[in-house]
């Protein structure tokens, strides 16, 4: 290089290029095109931290209320007591330990014996939660359990015993007072197992009373209370314990029964999060466009003066740069305004105690704007670089557009990388990515055939005079301007067909999931559970029900049997060695049988007993009625997630004692059950005629409102032996979480609808110096501004149109992939999108476009014709 | 690398041209066929001088200028621009050479329409290592009469102004060399003549180089030499032929 040529240092031209790209910027806010951008990209970064700050926080929030559902972060259960060398193991782990000693047992008062389902507690209990008790002076919540000395019974025992506070209890060998009536323990997961009424007494005087003997059948568990930490140091101590025959529930697996419904909105939540950065994405994309095309002159000029391209590429990125940082700390700042008015809306049903927002949700926020930046605004910024300095003299000169499959690819790929950071599952990120791509590829195909459409059929439109006439004009006009302005249009239609599209499934996904989730829990969801109904009593009851229940389910039978053999192994031999300690194993199980299949099952795999009576090679089984017992295979049905964790499939058998008999059972089919549904749910079904001849009782699940208390005392009184459940409490906390995740899913959903805006906003800015040059000359042979003012009007609503029949389209096709896929729903159409998205398109699009344009009908055309080009 | 003696140009002066073209060629493909615009092209300028480049319109004025400045790439020919080779810079090369000593005055003024005046003259400044940018700029444009318009926008002043903004940045950075295309090409008469006359004196005061591209004989009769282009090569012409 020549010394004639002035060489400034390094430093001292990146220090003017630093500063000529913030003067720049500052400059810049005065042009909408910038201001697009800086509200995407604040948008997409606000979407993506509140919601990463959200579920950041809710998913330790959920870990607490797993716990307290569960008692403990960690639930150990076995049928003799724990020796100290585990106790100090998890202690040393960090954990906090509480006893409890589980039995049934017979409890007396005066001349009333009744059974009663015993549990002792210690000092520590409870761990986690308060337990809702009446200590005498109406109901209160209280973080102990009773003191030595002391039972707290169930208001039903207390009915039963004819008990009440301050009475004496006799329970083995010792007496206590009756001090408390519990309403509801933390720790109350919602299982049948145990039909009597609860008992609740003090460890010191489980010892005293005698009751544990040798051989009595006593469950001893072990809670533990700790950081989830502590819980992964432990892991193969765990594994090993549950080898030992020992059931192991940690907060990590077994999550709250609630857990369905939130499952969905968190899965929600994520979605609508790339759904709003998408859509910024999109809008980033067409305001870089224009901010491209409008800093062509200044980049040309630069060159004039001087300026490398690297200086170029430099100022432009670091402008952009500028921006980036300053939407991304707005857009953080929001996102923690938003994800505490998510918590707000959540409050009552969260934890008290969230541990505060995490940093990792900020940084992933910054780097999504930066991702957003670089991906939807690289390929399209490059173009200033490479714009020649003779275009001063030359205007027509300017550098061809960056490719749409190029900006389109790196795009893809830039959110493809977002949606496997923000999923963690590649698979489904490279799934959603090629499905996108190929959907876009659709879509530029159709959006073609549509502008075709378009613009023969503007063709087509009648000349005339009159106001019709004016009208089939302005959509001649119209028409023929968007559809020959064809490479700028289809960039509008796919990019409003997208934004359509995200804001419509978006939308559509929460209507299905809210109506899933009413549907799931109707007004008439039944509140008790009848239990321990004995066959004498059965058409009684049920006739004593029908006159005021408003729903009920059918009656179950019930057969208590314990699974001795799995195909003709013993269970722990047989299991796979995790699920050695699993409850199925160490209890006994409720088994019924029935000719359908119960309501609210579906059959995942195999027949059901109907099937098989038909098919003559199976019906052999028929004939176990009269067999002696073991004889003859019996056909079951297995729910199928007891199936999966007992690693079992068709044709496998299993051994059930039932009453000191064995009866062995094949599995015949899997049945997917709701366990969130209120109605009685059974692991295991057999067909009828072959459990009638054990002892069974019967289970029922019905519905009475608040005010029916008579019905429910006549009940009490007639059959004294019934248990009557009431689960109003349970199912009013379940409701009113599915209320609260409903409302925050509507705030997301904002979020959604506000990003749709920006890409319209973006978009309609970034088309203004074209329309206004179209304008112009309209104006200049001869058009009135009615006309003009009709032909934008026409001209946008045509592209809403076409661009609703697209995303109508597309969501349909994703929404029913996400389903199946996603959420676990069955697809449905939905025809009213088909209306709805055309015509609320053309409004919305004709509406805000027209708007948008009103200045530019009151410019002279001279004016209009000079915009071309410039801001 | 003094060219003393040349075929069809100009000027015989012993100085070292500031500008030097030797058989500059440009050929343009349109559609199937091959344009020449230029064709054996010489030209010096020497430092101080002011020349005007006259022809009609489409025989390739602008081409020309575009080429002198290193704006657009010659397809036969040798071009120095401050006695460096341009045809041995790449096109970052080229703007690095331009940087601070070459400015430019516009037909379509090009000035950045969400810019106001003070911030148009600015911006050659920015690429520059000057200090005390913003104080230049506004002198400057107290010198071309625009003191009160700092902070107005192009679309805000009028043609003439809007030259004169461009004048002030033309000259801002002290530059060896100007280059104007038409400057009044988009002017009245009278307002023309105004920026005729700024331009001149603000050329003589500054002591620049100025080769002007015009079909406004008013402006070509006053500099210190008139070329003719025509049949793409240049033609020294008497500065009163200009008008004939």
């Amino acid at each position: 290089m020549s010394e004639a040529i002035s060489q400034p240092s390094t430093a001292g031209s990146a220090r003017r290029v630093l500063r000529l790209s913030a003067r720049g910027l500052l400059r810049d806010l005065r042009a909408s095109d910038v201001r697009a951008l800086f509200f995407a990209l604040a948008l997409a970064v606000a979407a993506s931290t509140m919601i990463g700050f959200f579920l950041d926080r809710l998913d330790r929030g959920l870990t607490r209320q797993a716990g307290q559902l569960l008692g403990g972060d960690l639930v150990l259960e076995q049928s003799r007591p724990f020796d100290g060398e585990l106790r100090r193991t998890l202690e040393e782990a960090g954990l906090s330990l509480s006893d409890q000693v589980g039995m049934v047992t017979m409890v007396s008062h005066e001349e009333a014996f009744q059974p009663a389902s015993l549990k002792a507690v210690d000092d520590r209990y409870p761990l986690y939660g308060n337990v809702h008790v009446d200590l005498g002076e109406g109901p209160e919540t209280v973080a102990r359990g009773p003191a030595p000395g002391e039972a707290w019974l169930a208001p039903r025992l207390a009915l039963l015993l004819d008990a009440g506070v301050g009475d004496r209890l006799q329970v083995g060998d010792t007496a206590l007072t009756v001090a408390g009536l519990v309403e509801r323990e933390p720790d109350q997961s919602g299982g049948f197992g145990n039909f009597n009424p609860r008992l609740m007494i003090h460890a010191d005087d489980l010892v005293a009373s005698n009751l544990v003997q040798a051989g009595s059948r006593v469950s001893h568990t072990l809670l533990g209370a700790g950081e989830a930490g502590a819980l992964d140091a432990l892991a193969p101590r765990l594994r090993q314990l549950a080898r030992d025959g020992v059931e192991v529930r940690d907060v990590r697996r077994d999550r709250p029964q609630l857990g369905n419904a939130l499952e969905r909105a968190e899965r929600y939540l994520s979605l609508a999060g790339l759904a709003a950065v998408l859509l910024a994405g999109v809008a980033v994309a067409m305001a870089t466009r224009r901010y491209v095309e409008r800093h062509l002159d200044t980049a040309a000029l630069l060159r004039c003066f001087g300026a490398t391209q690297r200086e170029l590429t430099r100022l432009f990125a670091l402008q952009l740069l500028w921006l980036a940082l300053v939407a991304s700390a707005l857009g953080a700042l929001l996102g923690l305004i938003g994800q505490a008015v998510l918590l707000r809306l959540l409050m009552t049903f969260l934890p008290m105690e969230l541990p505060p927002p995490g940093m990792l949700p900020l940084l992933l926020g910054v780097l999504t704007a930066l991702a957003v930046l670089v991906g939807f605004a690289g390929p399209t910024l490059l173009r200033l670089k490479r714009v020649s300095a003779l275009k001063v003299l030359r205007r027509e000169l300017d550098p061809l557009p960056a490719s749409a499959w190029l900006v389109v690819l790196v795009a893809s790929l830039v959110f493809g990388g977002l949606l496997w950071l923000y999923s963690g599952d590649l698979a489904l990120a490279a799934a959603l990515l090629v499905g996108g791509l190929v959907m876009l590829v659709v879509l530029w195909g159709l959006g073609l055939l549509l502008l075709a459409l378009v613009l023969r059929l503007a063709s087509r439109l009648p000349h005339g005079s009159g106001n019709g006439a004016e009208l089939s004009q302005a959509v001649r006009l119209g028409g023929r301007q968007l559809a020959r302005r064809r490479s700028a249009s289809l960039g509008q239609l796919l990019a409003f067909a997208v934004t359509f599209f995200a804001m419509a499934m978006i939308a559509l996904v929460r209507g299905d999931l809210l109506t899933t989730w009413e549907a799931q829990l109707p007004e008439d969801t039944p509140n008790y559970f009848a239990i321990n109904i004995q066959p004498g009593e059965r058409d009684a009851f049920v006739e004593t029900l029908e006159e005021a229940a408003d729903d009920r389910t059918a009656l179950y039978p019930m057969v208590r049997g314990r699974i001795s053999a799995i195909n003709d192994q013993t269970p722990g031999e047989a299991v796979p060695v995790e699920a050695r300690g699993d409850g199925s194993l160490r209890r006994e199980l409720n088994l019924t049988w029935q000719e359908n299949l119960p309501e609210g099952n579906r059959l995942v795999a195999g027949e059901w007993f109907d099937e098989l009576a038909n098919d003559d090679a199976a019906s052999g089984w028929l004939g176990a009625v009269d067999a002696e017992p073991g004889e003859v295979m019996v056909p079951i049905s297995v729910e199928d997630g007891l199936a999966e964790r007992l690693g079992l499939g068709l044709g496998d058998r299993i051994t059930f004692t039932i009453g000191g008999e064995a009866i062995i059972g094949e599995i015949a089919s899997l049945r997917n059950l709701d366990w969130d549904s209120f109605r009685p749910n059974f692991f295991v079904i057999f067909p009828p005629d072959v459990l009638e001849r054990f002892g069974h009782s019967y289970i029922t699940a019905f519905h009475l409102d608040g005010g029916q208390t008579e019905t429910l005392r006549r009940l009490v009184q007639a059959f004294p032996g019934v248990s009557l459940l009431n689960v109003d409490a349970i199912l009013a906390q379940v409701r009113e979480v599915l209320t609260q995740v409903t409302r925050a899913v509507e705030l997301v959903l904002a979020f959604v609808l506000l990003a749709g805006v920006s890409v319209l906003y973006a978009a309609l800015t970034a088309s203004r110096p074209m329309r206004a040059h179209e304008s112009g000359l309209l104006r200049v042979f001869g058009a009135g501004n009615r006309l003009i003012s009709r032909v934008q009007g026409a001209e946008f609503a045509i592209l809403g149109l076409a661009s609703g029949l697209m995303g109508a389209l597309l969501a349909e096709l994703a929404t029913a992939g996400i389903y199946m896929a996603w959420f676990d729903l069955a697809p449905r159409l939905h025809l009213w999108l088909w209306v709805v998205l055309p015509l609320g398109g053309a409004l919305l699009i004709g509406a805000i476009g027209h708007a948008l344009s009103r200045s530019l009908r009151r410019q002279a055309p001279a004016a209009s014709l000079g915009l071309l080009g410039e801001a | 690398m003094s060219h003393s003696s040349t075929r069809d140009a100009v000027s015989t002066r012993d100085a070292v041209p500031i500008l030097h073209a030797t058989g500059l060629a440009k050929q343009v493909v349109s559609g199937e066929r091959r344009l020449t615009i230029l064709s054996g092209l010489d030209l010096q300028v020497f430092p101080g001088e002011s020349v005007a480049i006259v022809g009609q319109s489409g025989v390739g004025k602008s081409t020309l200028l575009g080429l002198l400045a290193g704006l657009d790439q010659p397809t036969h020919g040798e071009l120095e621009l401050f006695g460096q080779a341009l045809g041995a810079l790449d096109e970052d090369g080229r703007a690095r050479l331009r940087a601070g000593r070459v400015g430019f005055v516009f037909q379509n003024f090009q000035l950045l329409p969400t810019l106001t005046a003070l911030e148009n003259v600015l911006l050659p400044l920015e690429l520059s290592p000057l200090s005390d940018t913003a104080t230049r700029a506004r002198d400057w444009l107290t010198r071309v009469g625009l003191a009160e318009r700092l902070e107005h926008l192009p679309k805000q002043l009028s043609g003439g102004e809007q030259q004169r903004v461009a004048l002030a940045r033309a000259f801002v950075t002290g530059p060896e060399l100007v280059f104007a295309d038409e400057p009044t090409g988009n002017l009245d008469q009278a307002t023309g003549a105004r920026i005729i006359d700024l331009l001149f004196q603000l050329n003589r005061e500054a002591g620049t180089t100025l080769v002007l591209v015009t079909h406004d004989h008013a402006l070509a009769r006053r500099c210190d030499r008139c070329l003719r282009l025509e049949e793409g090569r240049l033609v020294e012409t008497s500065r009163d032929e200009v008008g004939a």
